[in-house]
């Protein structure tokens, strides 16, 4: 059964046009990875999906768990289980990060995860510091994929979660987007990437190509290695 | 009263103060000493007083112009009313009293010096550390003006906090103006946090200077809950001693049409560390001003000043300054006053949380300056008034 459907979406950021064409289908037990080079307007994708202020769907339809999400606010689109993890979040000054894991498990109710999701993603030094201030490229990965975890959403969309990211870093970051998938109903998710490097951990079941702004071409997983090799095509 | 600190008053009753909103003081003359209303003990602990915890330690209690409790159990601390001090030690009252704040300062110190009643008189004797708080409370109840003329001293290695809550009934307007004199000797540490909740009706200009001899610290919090009519005031601490120490952290909300004015001054005089920090949140058609001010010939000293506006009404003014004199003085600043950024908000809700929850959030990070000086309850305290605070910016 299909939990996301994007059918023919442009997205335009500022009365520009950044996706020009996408079509994607993300079926249940899928592992969707997105690649493509930089500028290709894979993250303008997902926050279109996600219903991000100033990403607009300005046609096609995106469609998540039967229901068609694209007249709707980011905050119905979360509520209904979408979540996202940004490639880069902004720094919060004050904002602590185990204020705000806390914050969020409290909410669903399972705030006896905390140790577990901080200890998982090594993160249990920096729950005391302003949210993504002064972090290094792993650190941030890793308060992200913990954020995310704690939301426990039905699909995630992960954006680029191996670049700037040390080798070490890489595994617990892995270990996390692992978990998440775990965690969804649906056991799929969706991974942008431009680097591959995360396939090693979770390798994907379909993998799309999004060049200039047009994502119509989903290949078997074969296709990543030669992609990534290659070129994108 | 003494003739010399009344002809200065008099002298100074049309005396404006260099900063906030010029009022009247002269209505407030021909008031008596009325019996005090009722006490409204929910508003008392909203403003941090715990009275049973208080009546087992230490505490001071005022509604309008009469003392209704004054206390210690602690070995070592004395707490009575201001007159009972005067009484008690004569000469050194001349000594202390009226001798960081002139009587003739402005307008205010000038009402209170003619008008005001009552106050605490708190000393923490040498080498006493106390690890609870001495509550002190000024409530207004009736309306007119409430004065008091406060005297706090540590004496050498003395160590205290002192947890001072000024509110008011939500129906009763009128000028509050309260003189605070600090004594903190050497190698003393005094932690002091303050906090108001008036009504939009009331006027409030406390006055208060600290004296920190050698190695002596104060850490104060300064902390304003709920609407005020005008609000302005501005301590002063003087670092006279070589290693002395100050923090000083204020968190102001405007709302309404408040008109608010804080800042705190630092003069160092000795060898001495000013850290001056403030949060201002101003929203409705409220209009607020930050001051800070560090000076002095030796030391370091430093202000942060950042403000949040929340309403395309509302108006923050930052005024930092500082002044050095010769070589062995460092001075810095940094003052910022912006909104809430919509990306941080768009994140949030990202990750869950509505757009209210989401500003919430930033707001309370905004003003989640670092706790000093403060343990245990006391500082679990603080976060849960910027908590609240938070809340009443939404």
């Amino acid at each position: 059964m299909l939990k996301l459907e994007l059918k023919e979406v442009v997205v335009s950021v500022k009365g520009g046009t950044v996706v020009r064409h996408a079509d994607l289908r993300v079926a249940e037990g899928e592992v969707l990875y997105i690649i493509g080079p930089n500028g290709s307007g894979k993250t303008s994708l997902l926050r279109a999906v996600l219903g991000y202020p100033g990403y607009e769907v300005v046609s096609g339809r995106v469609l998540f768990d039967g229901e068609d999400l694209t007249d709707k606010p980011m905050e119905y689109r979360v509520r209904r289980g979408l979540a996202i993890t940004h490639q880069i979040p902004p720094k919060i000054s004050g904002v602590k990060v185990g204020d705000l894991l806390a914050e969020i498990l409290r909410r669903r109710g399972s705030t006896s995860e905390f140790k577990g999701i901080t200890e998982m993603l090594r993160i249990e030094h920096l729950l005391n510091r302003d949210l993504n201030r002064n972090f290094s490229g792993g650190e941030l990965k890793r308060v992200e994929i913990a954020l995310t975890m704690a939301q426990s959403p039905k699909l995630a969309l992960i954006d680029e979660p191996d670049s700037g990211v040390d080798v070490e870093s890489l595994r617990f970051v892995a270990r996390g987007v692992k978990e998440i998938l775990n965690r969804s109903p649906f056991k799929s998710i969706v991974i942008v990437t431009h680097t591959g490097l995360i396939a090693k951990y979770i390798p994907p079941t379909k993998v799309c190509v999004m060049k200039e702004g047009v994502l119509k071409e989903c290949r078997l997983p074969d296709f990543l290695k030669k992609a990534l090799s290659e070129g994108f095509g | 009263m003494l003739d010399a600190v009344r002809g200065e008053a008099l002298k100074a009753l049309d005396r404006a103060a260099p900063y906030g909103p010029d009022i009247d003081v002269r209505e407030y003359l021909g008031l008596r000493v009325r019996e005090p209303a009722k006490l409204e003990i929910g508003r008392v602990e909203g403003v941090g007083i715990d009275l049973r915890r208080a009546r087992r330690t230490a505490m001071y209690m005022q509604v309008d112009g009469r003392v209704v409790e004054s206390l210690s159990r602690l070995s070592g601390v004395e707490v009575t009313t201001v007159e009972d001090f005067i009484g008690n030690y004569p000469d050194i009252a001349k000594e202390l009293l009226w001798r960081l704040i002139k009587p003739g300062q402005d307008k205010y110190t000038a009402i209170a010096a003619l008008k005001g009643v009552g106050g605490y008189y708190v000393r923490v004797k040498r080498g006493v550390k106390v690890s609870e708080p001495i509550q002190t409370c000024l409530f207004m109840a009736s309306e007119g003006l409430q004065a008091p003329h406060n005297l706090v001293i540590l004496e050498e290695g003395a160590e205290a906090t002192i947890v001072t809550g000024c509110t008011i009934m939500p129906e009763v307007f009128g000028l509050h103006a309260g003189i605070t004199e600090f004594y903190v000797m050497e190698g003393a540490k005094l932690s002091y946090v303050m906090i108001h909740a008036w009504n939009r009706g009331t006027h409030v200009r406390p006055r208060s200077a600290a004296l920190l001899e050698d190695g002596a610290s104060m850490v104060m919090y300064y902390m304003n809950l709920s609407r005020v009519k005008t609000l302005q005031t501005y301590p002063k601490v003087i670092l006279k001693g070589d290693g002395s120490k100050v923090y000083a952290s204020s968190m102001v909300l405007g709302r309404g049409d408040s008109v608010v004015d804080v800042g705190t001054e630092a003069v160092m005089v000795g060898d001495a560390a000013s850290e001056l920090v403030s949060r201002f949140v101003v929203k409705d058609e409220s209009r607020a001003w930050a001051r800070a001010r560090v000076s002095g010939v030796r030391g370091r000293g430093h202000i942060e000043c950042k403000g949040l506006i929340l309403s395309s009404r509302a108006a923050l003014y930052s005024v930092p300054e500082l002044g050095g004199t010769g070589r062995d003085v460092m001075l810095t600043h940094e003052a910022s006053i912006g909104r809430i950024a919509e990306e941080e908000i768009a994140y949030l809700v990202s990750k869950g949380f509505s757009r209210e929850e989401a500003e919430e959030l930033i707001v309370r990070g905004f003003m989640n300056v670092e706790v000093r000086g403060l343990t245990g309850r006391m500082e679990s305290y603080v976060k849960n008034v910027v908590r609240l605070m938070s809340r009443a910016a939404m």
